[in-house]
């Protein structure tokens, strides 16, 4: 008979389904009034026989009232959290974030840089505004060379200020300035008298790199121009070596590879001539050398000057040299290049 | 050269080696036989090659063969004195001249037409394509009168009397007054060094002609050349170093042509001016040298036999060599001259290529501002920035209203476009137009930036700056976003103590109520602004907001800024607020430069203005937020209220 009050708590507690209600539950059977108290106040008055034969059940009873309860409280303490989780929640959006780039010629300039970099090279700069000096005699260029002509230059005072045609100028200002030894690289913009179409413009990129040693020679110079065209277009790229007239050096070189497109079989990329010209190089004349006041009987150079643009216009498919400055180049918002 | 075996293909190749580069390569037909044409870029200072001898001379050396040259015919001078007169003797090496008599101009026959036609020459006649064939084939330019149409007296003058020229393909030159040329009494029979006048020319009917070739001062044909706009074909060698001595074969060959397919008989004796006889020097010459630059070995009977075959002349003196330069090689001054001789020929094909040079470790003397620069592109593009490199030059009227530096403009004076010749004075001039072309193109999240220089002139002394250009643009206000971008920049390189003051230059694109410059404790770094919008800005809605950045005051602001901001955090950070209120004009940053003393750099983790409040009676009330660090709540408190004058004990 005493049992059935569990049978009924357990129905009305399953019914319950919000703590305020447990509470009002907790009240009709467990307060100092509720049914449960009731009946154990009872014992007290029980006689020992009656004591002995129900006093147990009923604290049973008792203990087992208040378990249901704490079990409901618990499960009810367990639903309301998930619920606060479930309005705490937050969900993934459809925006994809806008990611910044760096210029084509930035990420060239960088790579070459890494390169050179690892082998021990300084990173130079100089001025764009140059004088002549700086940019032709102490590169022991003839007072007549025709680079001198306005058709070649851009004056901003003729004859002795201009915009420099060539990062050689940083060479002239590196020797003037450092003592050797040094081994330099000098990423920068140049300026020639150039029509701008889709396949010239008179502002370019040069990249010149200087070493001035005890003793250097061809076969370094050649060992590291080499070794930076493999650093670029892989271990099988094919080189050559020839004899080309620089007045700053001597003896001169122009470097060639053979044409990536038709592998020296000849094509409209490279001319039908089957190999690429990549820049100008050589061993520092020695007046370039004495103009700067280093010792041309101790110390020797090499130099070489590559030019950028057409390398950073076949790596990125860009056919208007234009596109690089200004204008047309754009980015997509959201993809990026891996450099490393 | 009979005994040369080599295919075209290969004489070709051997040229591209040695110095001369095939740019062309084509079989063709000539005087009804298979033949080759092979195209060559010439070096610069190499006027001997410009011609058949020269290059010939070139493959004799490379195989080691011999040159066999056309022979020539007996000259048989005669006695009359040439009236030729040389008014201008700093800008003529050499002249040779002579008249001939009684020839007979007519057509020129198939061989010669076919053989300029190879050069691009078209057939005159057979007076004129013998010159030319000369020319070709000697490298030494000629030039021929009639003399029944010039006067007695022939003289090589600088042309004062001259205003204008008619050339002989009927152009009209006009003169500037200081052109070489060669005139009569009348009238200028040709530009010396570049074309023949109409006036003197030669024609089917030509009986009595003038023979003259000369070689000048390279200097002055270069200049009349590009002043007058006028290349040609002697031009482009007498603007070379010609050597004087070669005249004598060119001009022997030359006569002994014109004497076998035209007749005539010289009338006069060799007129022949020649002041200043070359004389082939001869330099002392260490035969290692050519190994220590190859960075190989090449024996001394390798070095020897490289020279003789280039035809220069050896003298063994004990280690050394006495080496004369041959005649035509007025390239050759120096011992390094004579390495780079011996060294293409041995072959820079012999050259080893794959050793990467262990070269000595040497000092990195690589500029600060470079690391930095480096550096800025790669915080802005985290932020989310687009690097975009633009012109230099900017449009006529865009510096006025970009610059607001001290500084006049720097201008080219021969820009490629009439319309860009001023260099730029801020980097705003690129970015604004970068900016059109996106808007043009509806590119979308325009957050653009440039490193770059900007240019001016100031006490005569021209001027550049390597500069940061940021430009953003917003169809909302967003002058506070471009601030925080730069100033996270800044405060990432390491820089802080960042305030603003009102510009004290404001360009002229910029809302002067919107313009500040940015300081770095008392070092200006730059300016920021919002533009206003004007003819050059057309922007359709939106806003421009635009940053600018001094890297080398960065550089500067940097070396003196010490910032330490890691540290050992033991306690709670206690943060407080505090009120200030300063009159209009009083200066927040002095203030806050004072409270930080008062509190001590070593107790604070950060200090902010929290918040700005205007007060009635033009008074401003801040909000300054101090969160100290390693102090209790208490010692924190205590050191708040004295610091900001509230402690009221």
């Amino acid at each position: 008979m005493e049992r059935k009050i569990i049978d009924k708590l357990k129905k009305e507690l399953s019914g319950i389904t919000v703590s305020g209600d447990l509470k009002s539950l907790w009240k009709k059977y467990l307060s100092k009034e509720g049914e449960v108290k009731l009946m154990l106040k009872k014992i007290a008055k029980m006689s020992p026989e009656e004591k002995s034969a129900q006093g147990t059940i009923i604290q049973e009873i008792y203990e087992e009232a208040v378990a249901l309860f704490k079990e409901k409280e618990e499960f009810l303490r367990q639903k309301g959290g998930d619920e606060n989780l479930k309005k705490q929640a937050e969900n993934l959006g459809y925006e994809i974030p806008k990611v910044g780039h760096l210029h084509p010629i930035t990420q060239t300039i960088r790579m070459l840089n890494k390169i050179f970099m690892d082998m021990g090279y300084s990173i130079m700069d100089g001025p764009e505004i140059e004088v002549d000096e700086f940019c032709f005699q102490r590169l022991n260029v003839p007072s007549n060379h025709p680079a001198r002509d306005m058709q070649d230059t851009l004056y901003i005072k003729e004859p002795d200020v201009l915009l420099r045609t060539q990062t050689s100028s940083v060479e002239a200002h590196v020797l003037a300035t450092y003592k050797p030894p040094f081994k330099v690289v000098c990423p920068g913009r140049v300026y020639r008298n150039e029509k701008v179409n889709k396949s010239n413009h008179f502002i370019f990129h040069h990249y010149q790199g200087i070493v001035v040693m005890e003793k250097v020679g061809l076969k370094d110079l050649f060992g590291t121009v080499s070794h930076l065209f493999k650093k670029i277009y892989g271990p099988d790229v094919k080189i050559r070596f020839r004899n080309k007239y620089y007045p700053e050096v001597e003896p001169g070189v122009g470097p060639d590879m053979q044409c990536f497109n038709c592998q020296g079989g000849g094509c409209p990329l490279c001319k039908g001539l089957g190999w690429i010209e990549m820049g100008g190089a050589g061993i520092i004349h020695p007046n370039v050398l004495s103009m700067a006041k280093i010792d041309n009987k101790k110390w020797m150079g090499f130099a070489f000057g590559l030019g950028l643009d057409r390398w950073v216009m076949a790596k990125y498919n860009i056919t208007d040299i234009r596109t690089l400055l200004g204008g047309n180049l754009g980015y997509k918002y959201y993809e990026n290049e891996n450099t490393l | 050269m009979p005994k040369l075996t080599a295919s075209p293909k290969e004489v070709g190749e051997a040229l591209t080696l040695t110095g001369f580069m095939m740019d062309g390569f084509e079989e063709i037909e000539y005087n009804n036989k298979k033949d080759y044409l092979i195209g060559l870029e010439i070096r610069q200072n190499r006027a001997d090659c410009l011609s058949v001898i020269g290059i010939a001379r070139e493959i004799a050396a490379y195989y080691g063969l011999a040159v066999e040259y056309p022979q020539l015919g007996d000259m048989d001078l005669g006695e009359e004195a040439l009236n030729i007169k040389v008014n201008a003797p700093d800008s003529i090496k050499r002249i040779q001249a002579v008249r001939i008599d009684n020839v007979e101009n007519k057509e020129s026959p198939q061989w010669l037409k076919q053989y300029l036609s190879c050069y691009e020459i078209n057939s005159i006649n057979l007076l004129v394509d013998l010159s030319n064939y000369v020319m070709i084939f000697t490298g030494y330019p000629s030039h021929i009168m009639d003399k029944d149409k010039i006067g007695d007296v022939i003289r090589w003058e600088i042309g004062k009397d001259f205003g204008e020229i008619t050339t002989l393909d009927g152009t009209k030159i006009k003169l500037n007054k200081d052109e070489l040329i060669i005139r009569d009494d009348k009238s200028a029979i040709a530009l010396a060094g570049m074309i023949g006048a109409q006036y003197g020319s030669i024609d089917a009917n030509s009986k009595s002609i003038v023979v003259e070739m000369a070689v000048y001062d390279r200097v002055i044909v270069r200049k009349n050349s590009r002043s007058l706009r006028i290349i040609t074909e002697a031009s482009g060698r007498l603007e070379k170093d010609l050597d004087p001595e070669g005249t004598d074969y060119a001009m022997g060959l030359l006569l002994s042509l014109i004497k076998k397919h035209c007749g005539g008989k010289i009338a006069s004796e060799m007129f022949d001016y020649y002041p200043d006889k070359k004389i082939n020097q001869a330099i002392l010459f260490d035969p290692k040298m050519p190994s220590v630059y190859a960075g190989v070995e090449i024996s001394r009977e390798k070095v020897i036999k490289a020279l003789k075959n280039l035809r220069f002349e050896i003298a063994e003196e004990e280690e050394m060599l006495k080496v004369t330069t041959p005649s035509g090689r007025t390239d050759i001054f120096l011992e390094q001259d004579l390495v780079e001789e011996v060294v293409r020929l041995y072959g820079y094909n012999n050259i080893p290529t794959d050793a990467l040079p262990a070269l000595a470790i040497t000092e990195d003397i690589t500029p600060r501002h470079l690391n930095i620069i480096e550096k800025i592109k790669d915080i802005l593009s985290a932020l989310s920035y687009d690097e975009v490199l633009t012109w230099p030059l900017t449009k006529k009227g865009y510096n006025a209203i970009v610059n607001y530096k001290e500084m006049g403009e720097a201008l080219i004076q021969n820009s490629v476009n009439e319309g860009l010749c001023e260099l730029r004075q801020s980097m705003a001039s690129g970015l604004l137009t970068q900016l059109g072309e996106y808007q043009k193109k509806n590119v979308e999240y325009i957050n653009i930036f440039e490193t770059g220089k900007i240019f001016g002139k100031s006490a005569g002394k021209y001027l550049e700056y390597d500069m940061l250009g940021i430009l953003l643009y917003d169809k909302g206000k967003a002058i506070d976003r471009l601030r925080t971008t730069a100033e996270a920049l800044l405060r990432e390189l390491g820089i802080s103590e960042i305030h603003y003051k009102n510009a004290g230059r404001k360009p002229g694109i910029a809302n002067p109520y919107s313009c500040w410059n940015i300081f770095a404790s008392e070092e200006n770094l730059g300016i920021i602004y919002k533009t206003r919008s004007s003819e050059q800005i057309n922007i359709a809605e939106g806003n421009v907001y635009f940053a600018e950045l001094d890297i080398a005051n960065l550089v500067k602001s940097l070396d003196k800024t010490l910032a330490k901001p890691t540290l050992e955090i033991t306690k709670k950070i206690v943060i407080l607020d505090a009120n200030v209120v300063l009159e209009a004009g009083e200066s927040i940053n002095d203030r806050v430069k004072d409270i930080r003393k008062k509190i001590g750099e070593s107790n604070i983790w950060s200090l902010i203005i929290k918040d700005i409040y205007k007060l009635p009676g033009d008074k401003i009330r801040y909000t300054v937020r101090v969160s100290y660090k390693e102090l209790g709540d208490q010692e924190a408190k205590e050191l708040h209220l004295n610091s900001f004058g509230l402690n009221k004990k």
